[in-house]
């Protein structure tokens, strides 16, 4: 019975204990930042500024801009910009980043910066690898943060004002998501830099010309191809057609539609595809290294612009050879300037052999610049057409145009 | 007038409450003048009988049936024909046309009938008093429960009167085995407590841990089972509620057969039900009268908004002041947005408006019905519109404060959910100091703390921890009536088996 | 007995599952890789091996010396002044090793979450929890433990299922690239945490079905096991190479999950099922050595002793190392060799020494 009211008593002060430990803590809250004292970072970038020097550029979410409720009520919103862009120069992206805090009454917050855009000059001239690696152990940064190269000074871009989306850095993320390019974030960048052969591709970005009418900076950045780094540098670029090239090998291609010009016939005809899959085989046959790609495509037709009679099973099987053809040349140019011209593995031809091949690669693996603008691609493509929409002949071509063949 | 004939010791002045009754009508009567002394509601009327004996009858007035004791007590004894009149016992079985009736040898006796209400005659040269049951009192008729309402099932609720309290539980469980144990508690007020099981399903060791809980209890009055609760809890500084109240008899005669005890007390419509869960006051009668499907669906509803009575507010500092990372970016982009002039920090901003909403509902339930319902109209204004444009709460918050609201009304069991609504406000401080992790802590302390309470030798958490696999689909779902088979297992042995197996209903079992 | 509360077989199972789990979730995948790479999903099976010896072991003491925990046997399998050394020498080593545990802890909230509260307020909180725990006795440890852990599967799986569209099944090719021995050293310190499950031999005395041990020993030990290599596997599939790098990769990984732009971070619920999860391990660490204590002094009650152990406990913590990386390789080198000394190597000989006295005894008894 005592040992019973002791064990309450305890239990009552450790209760109350736990209790009051928080109220005597209220003072401290080391770890306490409001709302109100923060600036929200959405996007960052990285130019060369001089020899020795960046600049860091960021997008900061202004909230007192974006209208509280019903009380901003509507047609103002013309009323101040949503974000703010403020750039610091410094030795390394760390000094940058204690410049620019110095341009901020609030700690900068990177938790929900989702974009990382460097400037090409710098990747050409130097080692990204350092930059990469602050990012990634910085606590806040996401490592689903996408990266991207761009053509034109980062600062230029980010001073861009999207007239559909809220900011630059929802643009990007965006633009990241819809496939169009490669889709490359921080964690995919980090293990492809250590990959077997330290080479990397990441979207390539540009700004759109806005239409002659418009104010020059009422527009946004787009992706144009892809940027192709080798040990940490970037070695050169592919445009947007290459890429889908490149799309194919990486079995990442998603959204596409393609437009072929059959032969014999005016105007084009485009198909939309609906699944696309593709894999590498590697193979090594008396010391000759090769790869086979096999890649399987369903396609919809959704606009015809011929007079040729798609409802024919044979004018089908036409199109998907030329379909086949299309993606063929695709794929060989990708593989003329990045494998021919670049030496740069971004396929991932090498891990392909270490998959198959582990002891042979062993052995090879010094040797891999060399073997690899070697490696025979062949391509094993099949393209089926599922359906063409729903009319079969031509939609707006009187019948006796319509090619039977 | 004959000089009263004054034995030694039966001065009334030196008579006390123990004492047998005297003889001599004088005595008993001074007595009894003396103990309901400035007690203008106590009656005397002397009468005689059968104009022989002399004889006096004491009541309360209001307490008793007066039209009935003038018609079967008053009348038959002072028309009495004076050849009956030999002996009181035959007096009281022929001439007094009362059901009850009862002879009282000692003051306390005739004290305690008197007081309940029912008038006592006393008759010279006798030292019995003799009883009549005829108490009676205004009472409120059987009206719905209040404070548990329900779409579908009983609309009968408790009384403050034990005797119509104890008749609805009879008529629902006409078992003999249903067995009530009376007694009184309360020095001054003498409150009837009844103690009602199922003899066969409650366990033994229970029923007598119950009496002798109540048996100990000594106090100068009972005036609401509440009282009660406080004294035969196990862990009486534990801010979670370890006994069930209702007013329902459906409630009282579910528990009942169970195996739980049910404690009735006069004066109050809420009867008490030991021992009990944490689930069972998470569950509400119309569970099973609803069918089971959506009895399950709404338990699950229930959790989750328990889950977010306690957790709500404290969550959303966490997430707003620590953790602003884990928020889709356009919602913290809309909360920056919102809060951007607000002047008090998230956790002050917080914590006024919950002990705000606190006091509006406090407030509405004190006032009268329609001082309240402007009570909450005004309250409503002042936080939901008032205090947003003025820039002084965000937006988010007041939604957040009203879904903590409506959430906590999702708890069927009023006193739980006070204890949530208690506990809410530790785990928001533990919030706003550690985060998401003052929140993990206070919520492991919280099941640490569960998982030591007991009531009556039920762990609380049960049948979670310990686990019984099989009595958690009366947990996890609300299984149908046919699966649910047995009984929940409370302590000690027990009789499992509610009714025989394979009722499921099927087409093949028709008989046509 | 010190303790009057039972527990069920079921319930011990329930509380040595996150005892492995919790720690090695967030850092065996780094450890692991380190030494395995792709293989690193065979290290957790190998190191079972140890949990299950474990289990073998303390079960068999057990039937030896029922209602006798590790620290009142090895007195009577050593004799009075050996065994009582080598029950200090156990306390001391628990108290150590919690020490360790809560450091860990400490270190990953304050690395991760909490990044300038001070490493003492963390720990001691948690402490304060635990010791509540520890008061509510061993009874309230097992039912929290049943509230816990399937809330902490729960999350877990829904973890790992919102992880699957980014998995990449051929990061894990080629299997056993270089043999059989990576994934083998992989596994040694996995090895060291299973075998804390020598805990039982403290609580197996307090079981309500103590035929049932064994067999829920085992399982637990599987289910630890198979959480693991589930862990490891969505891991690697998910970080590849990058797995080695990061301090905590399950963490990594969480994070970069991400639903339709909305369901994204998720640190919240590796927060939940990391506090929740140590919460119940120190528990059970905190428990065994206040209770191992209590029978070492022969006392009658073990819970005035709860809170000094406790501050021993926290000082011990702040002591363990001087930083993160200390502590990890503290823990990635000698440590598991330490770990495995006590935790099965003594054990192992206690039990073989009781064998050897108990067939004495047989051919005494058999001889007369």
């Amino acid at each position: 019975m005592r040992a019973i009211t002791f064990f309450t008593k305890l239990n009552i002060l450790l209760q109350i204990s736990s209790l009051l430990l928080p109220v005597t803590l209220l003072t401290g809250c080391w770890d306490r930042k409001e709302l109100n004292d923060m600036a929200i970072i959405t996007a960052a970038g990285i130019d060369k500024k001089t020899e020795s020097t960046i600049e860091l550029s960021v997008i900061v979410y202004i909230p007192k801009n974006a209208g509280v409720g019903e009380e901003m009520g509507g047609g103002n919103g013309g009323q101040g910009q949503q974000v703010l862009v403020r750039s610091a120069e410094g030795i390394s992206i760390a000094e940058a980043i204690s410049m620019l805090q110095q341009e901020f009454p609030r700690h900068l917050f990177w938790g929900h910066n989702e974009v990382f855009v460097i400037d090409e000059e710098l990747a050409r001239d130097e080692d990204l690898r350092p930059t990469i690696d602050f990012i990634m152990r910085h606590p806040q940064t996401r490592e689903r943060s996408h990266i991207f190269i761009s053509k034109q000074k980062v600062k230029n871009i980010f001073s861009l004002n999207p007239p559909l989306e809220r900011d630059l850095a929802e643009v990007l993320r965006n633009l990241a998501g819809l496939k169009i390019g490669v889709d490359i974030t921080l964690k995919d960048l980090a293990e492809m830099l250590i990959g077997e052969s330290g080479t990397a591709a990441l979207p390539y970005i540009d700004i759109l010309s806005p239409p002659e009418s418009q104010d020059k900076k009422q527009t946004i950045a787009d992706i144009i191809g892809t940027a192709v780094l080798k040990n940490g540098k970037m070695i050169g670029s592919i445009d947007a057609s290459t890429t889908r090239g490149l799309l194919w090998l990486r079995n990442e291609i998603e959204l596409a539609v393609v437009t072929v010009k059959p032969d014999n016939t005016e105007g084009y005809v485009s198909m939309q595809l609906l699944r696309a899959y593709s894999r590498l085989i590697p193979k090594i046959e008396n010391g000759k290294w090769k790869i086979t790609m096999q890649a399987k495509t369903e396609d919809d037709l959704i606009q015809n612009g011929t007079t040729l009679n798609t409802g024919n099973p044979q004018t089908i099987h036409r199109l998907e050879q030329d379909l086949k053809a299309d993606i063929d040349n695709k794929v060989k140019e990708a593989l003329k300037q990045v494998q021919h011209e670049m030496n740069a593995d971004i396929f991932g031809f090498a891990e392909a052999f270490h998959r198959a091949y582990p002891n042979v690669w062993k052995k090879y693996k010094q040797n891999w610049d060399d073997i690899f603008p070697t490696v025979e691609v062949t391509l094993e493509t099949t393209a089926k057409i599922r359906r063409p929409g729903i009319v079969t002949e031509p939609g707006a071509y009187p019948e006796q145009e319509v090619k039977t063949e | 007038m004959k000089e009263p004939i004054q034995k030694p010791g039966t001065n009334p002045s030196s008579l006390s409450l123990q004492d047998s009754l005297s003889a001599n009508l004088q005595t008993n009567e001074q007595f009894f003048q003396s103990v309901y002394h400035n007690c203008a509601d106590v009656v005397y009327r002397h009468f005689s009988i059968a104009g022989k004996m002399k004889a006096l009858l004491i009541y309360i007035e209001g307490m008793s049936n007066i039209e009935e004791m003038d018609k079967s007590v008053l009348s038959p004894l002072m028309q009495q024909t004076p050849a009956e009149l030999e002996n009181l016992h035959a007096i009281m079985e022929q001439s007094i046309t009362v059901s009850s009736i009862k002879e009282n040898k000692t003051f306390a006796e005739v004290a305690e009938q008197i007081s309940t209400g029912n008038p006592v005659i006393l008759v010279d040269q006798y030292s019995i008093a003799i009883s009549v049951g005829l108490s009676k009192w205004e009472k409120r008729a059987i009206e719905e429960p209040l404070s548990e309402s329900v779409v579908r099932g009983s609309r009968e609720g408790f009384t403050e009167t034990i005797a119509v309290n104890t008749s609805l539980l009879r008529r629902r469980i006409k078992s003999p085995q249903l067995k009530m144990i009376s007694m009184n508690i309360g020095r001054q007020t003498q409150t009837k407590v009844i103690v009602a099981y199922m003899d066969g399903l409650a366990d033994t060791t229970l029923v007598e841990e119950a009496k002798s809980r109540l048996q100990r209890i000594q106090i100068d009055g009972i005036l609401e089972s509440g009282y009660i609760e406080e004294f035969i809890e196990d862990h009486p500084y534990s801010p979670f509620p370890q006994i069930l109240n209702t007013e329902r008899p459906d409630v009282a005669a579910a528990n009942l057969l169970e195996g739980r005890i049910v404690i009735l007390v006069d004066g109050t419509p809420f009867v008490i039900i030991v021992p009990t869960s944490l689930y069972s006051l998470l569950q509400a009668s119309e569970d099973y009268y609803q069918r089971f499907m959506i009895g399950t669906l709404i338990r699950w509803l229930r959790y989750g908004f328990l889950v977010m009575a306690l957790l709500l507010p404290s969550g959303y500092v966490a997430v707003l002041t620590y953790h602003q990372e884990m928020v889709p970016t356009t919602l913290l982009l809309s909360f920056a947005k919102s809060r951007e002039l607000i002047p008090f920090p998230a956790l002050v901003e917080a914590l006024i408006m919950e002990i705000t909403f606190e006091a509006l509902r406090e407030a509405g339930i004190r006032l009268p019905k329609q001082v309240g319902s402007a009570v909450s109209i005004v309250g409503a204004l002042v936080i939901g519109q008032a205090a947003v444009s003025a820039g002084l709460v965000s937006a988010p918050m007041v939604m957040v404060v009203a879904i903590t609201g409506i959430a906590s009304f999702t708890i069927p069991r009023y006193n739980a959910a006070i204890a949530i609504r208690m506990l809410r406000f530790p785990i928001m401080l533990l919030a706003g100091t550690l985060g998401l992790l003052g929140i993990m802590l206070g919520l492991i302390a919280i099941i640490v703390h569960l998982s030591t309470v007991r009531s009556f030798g039920l762990p609380y958490l049960s049948p979670m921890g310990p686990m019984r696999a099989s009595e958690m689909k009366d947990v996890m779902f609300r299984a149908p009536w046919w699966a649910l088979r047995k009984r929940p297992r409370l302590t000690g042995d027990y009789n499992q088996n509610r009714q025989p197996p394979g009722q499921k209903p099927d087409p093949s079992k028709g008989t046509e | 007995m010190i303790e009057k509360g039972k527990i069920s077989a079921f319930q011990l199972a329930l509380m040595m599952n996150p005892t492995i789990f919790a720690t090695a979730l967030l850092l065996v995948p780094a450890i692991t890789a380190k030494h395995a790479e792709q293989d690193l999903w065979l290290s957790p099976i190998w190191a079972a091996i140890s949990g299950l010896l474990t289990v073998y072991i303390s079960c068999k003491l057990n039937k030896f010396y029922p209602e006798k925990s590790l620290i009142q046997y090895s007195e009577q399998i050593l004799g009075k002044i050996a065994g009582k050394i080598l029950g200090l020498i156990f306390l001391l080593y628990f108290l150590h090793l919690n020490g360790i545990i809560v450091r860990e802890y400490g270190e990953f909230v304050v690395g991760t979450f909490l990044n300038t509260t001070p490493m003492n307020v963390v720990m001691g909180s948690m402490l304060l929890v635990c010791a509540l725990a520890v008061y509510g006795g061993i009874e309230a440890i097992g039912r929290s433990s049943q509230i816990i852990v399937p809330v902490v599967s729960l999350l877990f799986l829904v973890m790992t299922l919102l992880l699957v569209k980014d998995l990449d099944p051929k990061k894990l090719l080629p299997v056993m690239e270089n043999g059989i021995m990576p994934s083998f050293m992989g596994s040694i310190v996995p090895s060291a945490w299973f075998s804390e499950f020598i805990l039982m031999a403290f609580v197996l005395p307090l079981l309500k079905d103590s035929g049932k041990a064994m067999k829920w020993g085992v399982l637990s030990v599987l289910s630890v096991m198979f959480l693991l290599v589930i862990t490891n596997l969505s891991t690697y599939m998910l970080l590849g190479k990058l797995t080695i790098k990061d301090t905590y990769p399950v963490m990594v990984a969480v994070r970069y999950i991400s639903i339709a732009d909305f369901l994204e971070h998720l640190e919240a619920i590796v927060m939940a099922i990391w506090v929740s999860g140590t919460f119940i391990k120190i528990s059970m660490f905190y428990y065994s050595t206040v209770l191992g204590m209590a029978q070492w002094l022969s006392l009658s009650d073990y819970r005035p002793i709860v809170l000094p152990i406790g501050f021993l406990i926290l000082v011990l913590g702040h002591w363990a190392a001087p930083n993160l990386q200390s502590l990890a390789h503290f823990l990635g080198t000698s440590g598991a060799f330490y770990m495995l000394t006590l935790q099965l190597g003594i054990p192992v000989v206690l039990l073989c020494i009781a064998w050897i006295q108990q067939k004495f005894q047989q051919k005494k008894d058999g001889g007369q």
